[in-house]
């Protein structure tokens, strides 16, 4: 599903943030990438989504080459990666449902379309119900939620988060992770980055650990090492 | 699809343009102003064209015959000018119609028309007026005419090309247009700078949406499409605002406008509402063009995904 070969990138003038990266991700697994603070895991994150482009290697995503993708692909490479960040990212003047349908309209998708998708999404994370309130009304989780919302809105087969319960307290981590891992049953490949030992020793799912921009240990059921 | 997206394009730029709308009529009137001095240098071309081709109808070779000239003669000789080259029209007014047409435009003199009774017979004679198919070609017809040899039975034979005239008319107009474009330039680049920083701020103040619409994969023209729309609508509005304003001033003026070119034999109303669609129509091309480059400009690499 996604394959990195010996991926570097350089940040000018000379930040190493990612070193000879290689690794490859199953269909439907369930990636944690581990690291301390500035050992380049936003970055991977950044080229998988063609945010910025590797210095050197290669990028696979579904058979897909994206290594020099060029800019009017770019947003078919975005549909089939979901992406859900630590900051939320919600549009604090648009509803719940807003939110959500947003990400379906600036692709062209029909009203019909948007109106069937949107509250099955909402439904997956459990926020049907709220669909009206504007992101102000609901608490860290729920906020998180919407953003994971969204991020399935297209039907990704890949999601991937960034940190995303970096803002929140015990409860709405579990939470979070519990809709992760519902989501990954019903067959999307996740990639999480977290910062958190207790959430990725309780997984007991596969964990990268980055150092300095290499990989430095790829355990099958791994542990939070550092 | 296609139409769907436009119509979403059409709406956020709508609430662009709602969300500053300040800055929004200042754009618009900066354009209203570029519109104004682009409008000012195509009437001032318009009419000076009108002005000059007036000044050049009037331009004739007149032939004012003696009081007893015979009617035979004057013919005769009228046949012979109809038969030159360059000759399109030769006209002929008898004595008796002459001296209607002097009483005519002199009716409100009394010394005239005293003097005119006084006199009893008819002191003018008859007159043939040429007019050539070009200006240039008055002075070859003039010589042929003095060719005839008929200073006996002519007074006076005429001609005034009205050179100093259409050479002031000229000169006058060259000032004014000159002016006028200088004006049309600083305005465009007036406007080409407010647009591009309204569109930058715009930019600026929906720079959340922005990167949430690149992350979630909206393609690149759903992106730039609102600013782009947003700046042809400043284009749109500008032009409206000016003729709506334009055309209420004229009302007002309408008739010393009116008086002001019927020496010409101008009529600028008629001549806009005709010609309308072509001035807007260039106007708005005009300013449309100059908004979508620095609509372009202040995209940048801001609006690449
Ligand atoms: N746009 C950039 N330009 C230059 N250097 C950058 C840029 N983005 C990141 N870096 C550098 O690259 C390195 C890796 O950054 P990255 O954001 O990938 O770290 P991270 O593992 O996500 O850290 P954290 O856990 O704190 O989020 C850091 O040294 C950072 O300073
Ligand atoms: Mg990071």
């Amino acid at each position: 599903m996604i394959h990195f070969k010996n991926v570097t990138k350089v940040y000018p003038p000379n930040t190493h943030a990612l070193r000879d990266v290689d690794f490859h991700v199953a269909p439907g697994e369930f990636v944690s990438i581990v690291g301390q603070s500035g050992t380049g895991k936003t970055t991977l994150i950044k080229v998988l989504i063609a945010e910025e482009r590797p210095t050197k290697g290669r990028i696979i995503v579904g058979g897909w080459d994206i290594t020099n993708i060029p800019a009017r692909h770019v947003p078919i490479l975005r549909r089939q990666i979901g992406v859900v960040f630590q900051d939320y990212k919600l549009l604090p003047r648009k509803t719940v449902e807003e939110n959500v349908a947003f990400a379906l309209q600036v692709a062209g998708e029909p009203m019909e379309k948007i109106n069937k998708i949107v509250p099955q999404v909402l439904k997956i994370v459990g926020l049907e119900e709220k669909h009206e309130r504007f992101p102000d009304q609901l608490s860290g989780g729920e906020q998180q939620r919407v953003s994971i919302a969204r991020a399935l809105s297209h039907r990704p087969k890949i999601l991937v988060a960034d940190e995303p319960t970096g803002n929140l307290d015990a409860i709405n981590t579990r939470e979070i992770i519990d809709l992760l891992m519902k989501i990954n049953e019903l067959g999307t490949t996740i990639l999480l980055v977290s910062h958190n030992r207790e959430v990725v020793n309780a997984l007991k799912k596969r964990v990268v650990t980055i150092d300095n921009g290499q990989i430095v240990a790829d355990q099958e059921r791994g542990k939070y090492i550092l | 699809m296609f139409i769907l997206s436009f119509t979403r394009i059409l709406r956020f730029a709508f609430q662009s343009f709602l969300r500053n709308i300040w800055l929004s009529l200042v754009t618009v009137t900066i354009i209203v102003l570029t519109v104004f001095s682009l409008t000012t240098l195509i009437l001032i071309n318009v009419v000076t064209e009108q002005a000059v081709t007036a000044v050049k109808d009037r331009v004739d070779i007149s032939l004012y015959f003696e009081a007893g000239a015979k009617e035979e003669q004057v013919t005769l000789i009228r046949n012979q000018i109809e038969k030159m080259s360059h000759v399109v029209a030769v006209n002929y007014v008898s004595a008796d119609s002459a001296l209607e047409l002097f009483k005519q435009t002199h009716s409100g003199d009394e010394l005239i028309q005293e003097a005119l009774k006084e006199i009893e017979t008819n002191p003018l004679g008859p007159v043939l007026t040429v007019k050539a198919d070009d200006l240039k070609n008055y002075p070859i017809i003039l010589k042929s005419i003095q060719d005839f040899k008929i200073d006996e039975i002519t007074k006076e034979i005429d001609y005034d090309d009205h050179q100093l005239i259409i050479e002031r008319i000229e000169s006058v107009s060259a000032k004014i247009k000159q002016i006028g474009l200088i004006l049309s330039i600083v305005f465009a680049l007036i406007s080409l700078l407010v647009v591009l920083n309204t569109i930058r701020m715009g930019i600026y103040v929906h720079r959340d949406e922005i990167s949430i619409m690149k992350l979630v994969g909206a393609s690149n023209w759903f992106i730039r499409g609102p600013f782009l729309v947003e700046s042809v609508m400043y284009a749109l509005l500008g032009c409206l605002v000016f003729w709506i304003l334009f055309f209420i001033g004229l009302n007002f003026l309408a008739p010393s406008v009116h008086s002001f070119f019927a020496d010409i034999k101008f009529n600028l109303v008629d001549y806009l509402l005709h010609n309308f669609f072509y001035i807007f129509g260039f106007e708005l091309l005009a300013i449309i063009f100059l908004n979508l480059i620095s609509t372009l400009i202040a995209m940048g690499k801001h609006l690449r995904v």
